[in-house]
């Protein structure tokens, strides 16, 4: 599974992909996890992705996120303000799954 | 409580953010922070021209020997730093707008080109003046760029537009659909500044001057640092919504204060983006190290004890999403009194001893994710009494965090042993049927 991050810089979210990244290899998923920032999204999300995670503190630009993601037929949803930290794993997870089915 | 945040998040933060997403204010941050790698680069110079040591010392002696030398890639890049954003904001608004990108960069400095102006001087013939390239020019810049983009676009939604015969390749087709736009966009700059001579950057100095002077007062820098903090405290990035609108302002200061070092001259003003980012962010918007500091002095629950551990090396580099998020401080009504405080306090005392002369204003831009007291240290063009003033501040936050942290984290221990109790009653009961799963879900206990 192939996931990207956009938060403001890509710097942030980089801490939360290791988190994802981790939790993934406890379930036993095989997951790629890319964290970039606002400007590089509507580029990077066009490269196959399978869902497009936004970061709590963008939220209010979801929608042109979603105008980028909808191009792409990327599903995109936001990260949970509590799941966007380093003890987040299990709930970053649980929010890619729903999104997902 | 919750009423009032949602009043606050409907009425005020949330509006305050969509107007940062406007798409001229989003173009300008954009442009700004396109150049941010230039003005790095030439930060490195002027520190090089100005080093930190004994004057005595050799390589001292030789830098002043060799100043005019050792500035040329300062004086063509952060000096000229304007020349560079202009090409970023008609870049990113034409990117918005979905027109020709590259069109709308190059028509918006060719724009700008016309309000420098062309000298001639014996020695080296036809010469552009270098001065308003510079952070001086950024608002005629903002405005040229802005003014060219709303043409382009104009143009192509009226379809004004010289069409070609369908045999002609396409490349060849759009090199003329931008002709019309630009004998437009160009036509008038000429008439404003050739035939009527007007020279844009001093008007627009006299209507900008009051904010650049405002903006360096002790209100001028509270109000922004309130501002940032306030919006964080709903989870919203602070610095890309205030910043959006307040950048160009900080980026005005950087330019005269490296223009001013530059030459020797005292450094005009206390306030630039880096007097922010070195002595009042420290571990990130809300000076967060101060809290990750009191954490691993007191924390009693299991919860604070595994964040102190994971946040502290990402709060070195002033990275605290993972603290904002994840204590949290986001709607957190006990943490967010000391994340509002803080910053507030630090930037005062920062203000004072700019001011004073304790400590040096800055001048060098150095990238965001360094340790404060290194970044202080550089930003200042190596003044040691930053690298002091940034440790008093980060006792400071944590003193002031300390009793707020100490109450909430009494909260989360009573929550973490009614959930042992309650796991402990689940057990027993359950002992017989099922195993069970001890929760790892990592939500704040709230």
């Amino acid at each position: 599974m192939k996931v990207l991050f956009v938060c403001s810089g890509g710097m942030s979210s980089a801490i939360i992909v290791n988190t994802l990244k981790k939790e993934a290899q406890k379930n036993g998923m095989e997951m790629e996890v890319l964290a970039v920032g606002t400007s590089e999204f509507p580029a990077e999300v066009q490269n196959g992705w399978d869902i497009a995670m936004v970061a709590p503190q963008v939220r209010h630009r979801f929608n042109l996120f979603k105008e980028s993601a909808d191009e792409a037929n990327v599903p995109i949803a936001q990260i949970p303000p509590t799941a966007y930290s380093p003890l987040g794993g299990p709930a970053l997870l649980k929010v890619i799954q729903e999104t997902i089915v | 409580m919750n009423k009032f945040v949602a009043f606050l998040e409907k009425y005020l933060s949330g509006p305050m953010a969509k107007l940062s997403e406007q798409q001229h204010i989003r173009a300008i941050r954009d442009g700004v922070v396109s150049a941010l790698p230039f003005i790095i680069f030439g930060s490195i110079f002027l520190i090089i021209a100005n080093p930190p040591i004994p004057e005595n010392w050799a390589f001292y002696v030789w830098a002043k020997e060799n100043i005019a030398t050792i500035l040329i890639p300062y004086r063509l890049t952060m000096y000229i730093m304007t020349l560079y954003i202009t090409f970023g904001i008609g870049y990113s608004l034409s990117q918005s707008y979905k027109i020709d990108a590259l069109s709308g960069g190059l028509v918006s400095i060719a724009a700008f080109l016309f309000t420098i102006g062309v000298q001639s001087t014996e020695e080296f013939g036809f010469v552009l003046p270098m001065a308003n390239l510079g952070g001086h020019g950024l608002f005629v810049a903002m405005l040229v760029a802005v003014f060219s983009v709303e043409v382009l676009r104009l143009c192509k939604q009226k379809n004004i537009t010289i069409k070609m015969p369908e045999a002609v390749p396409s490349s060849v087709a759009r090199s003329f659909e931008a002709l019309i736009p630009i004998v437009i966009i160009l036509g008038v700059m000429t008439v404003i500044t050739v035939v009527f001579n007007l020279d844009l950057h001093s008007m627009v100095d006299k209507v900008v001057a009051p904010i650049i002077k405002g903006g360096d007062t002790i209100f001028g820098v509270t109000i922004p640092v309130f501002l940032i903090t306030f919006f964080w405290a709903f989870g919203i990035h602070g610095m890309s919504v205030v910043g959006a609108v307040i950048r160009p302002v900080w980026e005005v200061y950087l330019a005269k204060n490296g223009e001013a070092a530059a030459s020797g001259m005292p450094l005009p003003y206390v306030a630039p983006e880096t007097f922010f980012q070195w002595f009042v962010w420290i571990g990130g918007a809300g000076a967060t190290l101060g809290l990750v500091i009191a954490m691993f002095i007191s924390a009693r629950s299991k919860y604070s004890k595994s964040m102190a551990k994971a946040t502290f090396i990402p709060s070195i580099f002033n990275i605290n999403e993972p603290v904002i998020f994840g204590m949290p401080i986001v709607l957190n009504p006990i943490l967010i009194i000391p994340f509002i405080i803080v910053p507030l306090v630090t930037t005062v005392i920062t203000y004072i001893c700019v001011t004073v002369g304790l400590v040096s204003a800055t001048y060098v831009m150095a990238p965001w994710t360094l340790p404060a007291p290194i970044g202080a240290y550089l930003a200042t063009g190596g003044d040691w009494r930053a690298i002091i003033l940034v440790l008093v501040n980060i006792a400071i936050s944590t003193i002031i965090y300390l009793p707020f942290f100490k109450i909430y984290d009494r909260q989360l221990v009573a929550q973490e042993q009614l959930e042992e109790e309650s796991l402990k009653e689940v057990v027993e009961e359950t002992t017989e049927t099922a195993p069970i799963k001890p929760s790892t879900d990592g939500n704040a206990p709230s």
